[in-house]
């Protein structure tokens, strides 16, 4: 393999890590959106929180993989309580999209700073677990195990993710309610419960993402910054509420981030903005959008 | 002329109150209040497009930077600009800018227009720190002279004296604020109300919606940037994550709404409550935020009105009483 | 020069490949009120619909006093005269119904973009919105916002909206939905007094309305234009009565 074809491969598979990061973010995004109409704005805070917890749990029991078990658990737990405490009441005042996003937008801003308030300002480091330490050559072409590690997780989550939303009757109602909810409503199904459910699992997926960012980037407040952003590019631009648009999108994002940082490293981070910019402009729905919010 | 008398009463405390205050409070409380007034100034003309448009802006710190940044490059680069001029090009610029967005604003609201807004406050945040040659990235601008504010043949007003900078804060705010509200009493003012309401109707009554909503995004900018280069007069340094950060533009919506959605002035006691509260907690704790954020998310579950709406609450609850106690006494 | 003030010629329309409008042609008269009926499905609804503006014709012209209007926006078409009610009352519903009539004041006198005056100092806008307050009896009701009006005030309201800005040509959509029979009564009075001497188009589903109200009826089927007639021709007329009892046309 010559040099050249090497970067691209390498540039390539740094990008898809990244964009399979970012799906497990952004897809629990948007099927939080798709199902209860919320953009929630909060989202990226869970994906910091977990990374926080995980860094807690490492630090407590010296195990990588307790605490990729726990840490998403605990902020799935959160989560649950965020829904079913405050998002669930705010519903129900009648203020519309503007109450759902204020009350997300607060409890982004409560969760930075608690955090901040807990653990400092400083980074901390989390260890990669011994096993998965080193590089691996594969066609020719050394490569840290970490990172195929993390697009291997990202794959089984996405895999049982499909399992559910495809193969149960659970994800038979999600789905029918992310194409209408009112319809859904009507069947007599307890939507309230299921709505927790969606929001519990979508928080734990970003949770998930949380943990395996943890030993690549340090867990710092500013930890979310990035993806959160970028997921919520991913939710706007693949369509409100469209699996398959977050998909595409996130794919597309991480490799357009990895090939700008490598071609055009000062406008890289302006190219996922302005790729949003431009599609809302023309396409205020997405491109994988049916319904219009 | 019973309103009259009562608006004129109000005035007269008004400026009695802030004509008094430097010299009752001191410096450090004298700086608190600068920053207040130009906090509200940025609330208020947010609020022309959360409550009189009814779009959701998360991009307004665009607005403010540019107006921040202009001031600031203009003193540093052009030796003895003045000050009337610094202020007012920034916000024009700062128009400018809401006018060059204006086209792809106008067609969106909703969730999409908050998206939209907030790729457009990052965009120019990154930008902005990328290209460091020009604004200094994340160190930012400073070391630019504040002009003195010349009044040919009366004085010259010194504006690095606290005192006198806080008069001159104070009566642009004031100025800004109320053009801002006599515009919301304009035909124009009513037609975008309408909007807020219903969009259609408008176009259909011959109103051209994208047009007049291209002409608020480009005033709120005005005013925005306005406020925006008082910042960058008060503070004497114009940098990345102090004009332009996401927080910059998270923080009216918070005063907004814990003043009171869609009222006027609403935003201004929102301000109020915000600063002085931040102020007072600083003594304690280095985590102002932890504290204002959670005082928002219970404002937007027990009070999605405000403070303003709770105030009023209390002032009908109280006249009920008074009349049903009269009532009691004449039976 | 024909003394029609609207025309469509061979309209069509599709909605996502599902064909609504099949080369519809249509006249209405000056001076006359015109009601368009047919069963439901039928495309008036859309018809009504392209003529307003709000839907691009996918082929044919719209021709509104001598002019190809075909896709115009409707602020367009509103400074050109036409105005339009909706069947799902939209009215400025926070506002008062004094601020909803002046908004149709307002633009009818032009001033749409002022923004250096105080409203409410526009004695004129003030006089003018308290006489059609006035003429359809809503000026005891004027500081009321719009949602808390009740339901046949709202409608009225809503009707009134698409006259204020005193168009050549006012359009309704079924302006009688959703009211009880003593409501529908004084809103067809009111719909004949308010478009005394003006011409009319509307869309309705209950044929006493249309049988009270129209000089002329078009009947629409399967998106084109069955028959055109004084509402007696109408109403004897075979095509119309199997139309409507769904076995004809096919």
């Amino acid at each position: 393999m010559s040099p050249v074809t090497a970067m691209y491969v390498a540039q390539a598979i740094h990008g898809l890590t990244y964009g399979m990061l970012l799906f497990l973010v952004a897809s629990g995004l948007t099927l939080i959106f798709g199902m209860m109409g919320i953009l929630n704005l909060a989202h990226a805070s869970f994906f910091m929180l977990s990374a926080y917890f995980c860094y807690q749990v490492v630090a407590w029991t010296d195990s990588f993989w307790i605490a990729l078990i726990l840490a998403p658990i605990g902020t799935g737990l959160v989560g649950i309580i965020v829904e079913r405490f405050l998002l669930r009441k705010v519903q129900k005042l009648g203020l519309g999209h503007i109450g759902d996003l204020l009350l997300t937008l607060g409890i982004a801003l409560v969760i930075s700073e608690a955090v901040k308030t807990i653990w400092g300002t400083e980074s901390h480091q989390v260890l990669i677990p011994p096993s998965l330490q080193g590089l691996v050559t594969v066609a020719g072409l050394e490569y840290p195990i970490y990172r195929l590690f993390i697009i291997g997780l990202s794959l089984v989550i996405l895999g049982a993710l499909a399992f559910i939303l495809f193969k149960t009757r659970l994800g038979m109602i999600i789905r029918a309610a992310v194409s209408d909810r009112d319809m859904v409503s009507a069947l007599g199904i307890n939507m309230p419960r299921v709505f927790m459910f969606v929001f519990g699992v979508g928080t734990l997926m970003a949770g998930v993402a949380g943990v395996a960012a943890a030993p690549m980037l340090t867990v710092f407040p500013g930890l979310a910054d990035q993806i959160g952003l970028d997921a919520f590019v991913v939710v706007v631009v693949g369509g409100f509420g469209s699996l398959l648009g977050a998909v595409v999108v996130s794919l597309f994002l991480g490799e357009l981030n990895s090939f700008g940082i490598q071609f055009i490293p000062r406008l890289a981070p302006v190219l996922v903005f302005l790729f949003m910019a431009l599609v809302l402009s023309f396409k205020p729905m997405g491109f994988f959008g049916e319904r219009d919010e | 002329m019973n309103k009259f008398v009562r608006n004129l009463i109000m005035w007269v405390v008004f400026l009695a109150v802030a004509g008094a205050a430097p010299h009752v409070l001191g410096i450090v409380k004298t700086n608190v209040l600068v920053e207040l007034a130009t906090f509200a100034l940025f609330a208020v003309s947010l609020n022309l497009l959360l409550s009189f448009t009814g779009v959701l802006s998360f991009g307004h710190a665009l607005f403010y930077g540019v107006g921040a940044y202009t001031t600031a490059l203009l003193l540093y680069h052009v030796e003895g600009f003045p000050l009337i001029p610094a202020l007012l090009l920034s916000g024009l610029a700062a128009g400018l800018a809401g006018l060059i967005l204006s086209p792809l604003l106008v067609r969106v609201t909703g969730t999409a227009f908050a998206m939209l807004t907030l790729a457009f406050g990052q965009l120019m945040y990154i930008l902005c720190l990328k290209f460091r040659e020009v604004t200094g990235g994340e160190d930012g601008v400073a070391g630019y002279d504040i002009p003195p504010l010349n009044i040919p043949g009366v004085a010259s007003l010194d504006m690095l004296d606290s005192t006198v900078f806080y008069y001159f804060t104070v009566v642009v705010c004031v100025i800004g604020i109320m053009i801002m509200w006599f515009f919301t009493k304009t035909p124009l003012g009513q037609v975008v109300v309408g909007i807020r309401d219903n969009s259609l109707r408008v176009d259909y009554l011959g109103y051209r919606v994208r047009h007049t909503k291209a002409i608020i995004f480009a005033l709120s900018g005005f005013f925005a940037g306005i406020a925006g280069s008082l910042f960058a007069l008060f503070q004497g340094v114009v940098s990345t994550d102090g004009v332009l950060h996401v927080m910059v533009s998270f923080y009216p919506i918070m005063a907004i709404l814990i003043g009171g959605i869609g009222t006027f002035f609403g935003p201004i006691l929102g301000s109020g409550i915000l600063i002085v509260l931040e102020d007072m907690i600083m003594r304690y704790t280095e985590r102002a935020e932890l504290v204002t954020g959670l005082l928002f998310i219970i404002v937007v579950l027990y009070v999605p009105g405000g403070f303003v709406w709770l105030w009023m609450g209390l002032v009908a609850r109280f006249k009920a009483r008074k009349l049903r106690m009269s009532k009691e006494v004449e039976a | 020069m024909s003394t029609s003030i609207l025309e469509t010629k061979d309209l069509f329309y599709d909605y996502s490949g599902l064909q609504v409008l099949t080369g519809v042609n249509l006249q209405v008269e000056k001076g006359e009120r015109h009601a368009i009926i047919g069963p439901n499905g039928a495309g008036k609804t859309t018809l009504f619909n392209v003529i307003t503006g709000l839907y691009a014709p996918c082929r044919g012209k719209v021709i509104f006093k001598g002019q190809n209007v075909s896709g115009f926006k409707p602020h367009k078409l509103s400074r050109l005269g036409m105005g339009r009610s909706f069947q799902i009352t939209s009215t400025f519903h926070n506002l008062t119904a004094f601020e909803n009539i002046r908004m149709g004041v307002l633009s009818r006198m032009g001033i749409r973009f002022n923004m250096f005056q105080r409203v409410d100092k526009l004695k004129d806008v003030t006089r003018e919105t308290d006489v059609v307050l006035r003429r359809i009896n809503l000026h005891r009701e004027s500081a009321v916002p719009a949602n808390a009006l009740s339901y046949g005030k709202h409608r009225a309201l809503e009707v009134s909206l698409a006259m204020s800005t005193n168009p050549d040509l006012v359009m309704l959509d079924e302006p009688t939905a959703g009211m009880s029979r003593d409501e529908t009564h004084s809103a067809v009075d009111l719909i004949r007094r308010l478009t005394e001497g003006k011409t009319m188009v509307i869309v309705e589903h209950d044929m006493d309305v249309v049988f009270s109200l129209a000089d002329r009826i078009t009947v629409l089927h399967h998106g084109k234009v069955l028959a055109v007639g004084a509402p007696n021709e109408i109403k004897n007329m075979q095509e119309v009565k199997d139309a409507y009892l769904g076995h004809g046309g096919v």
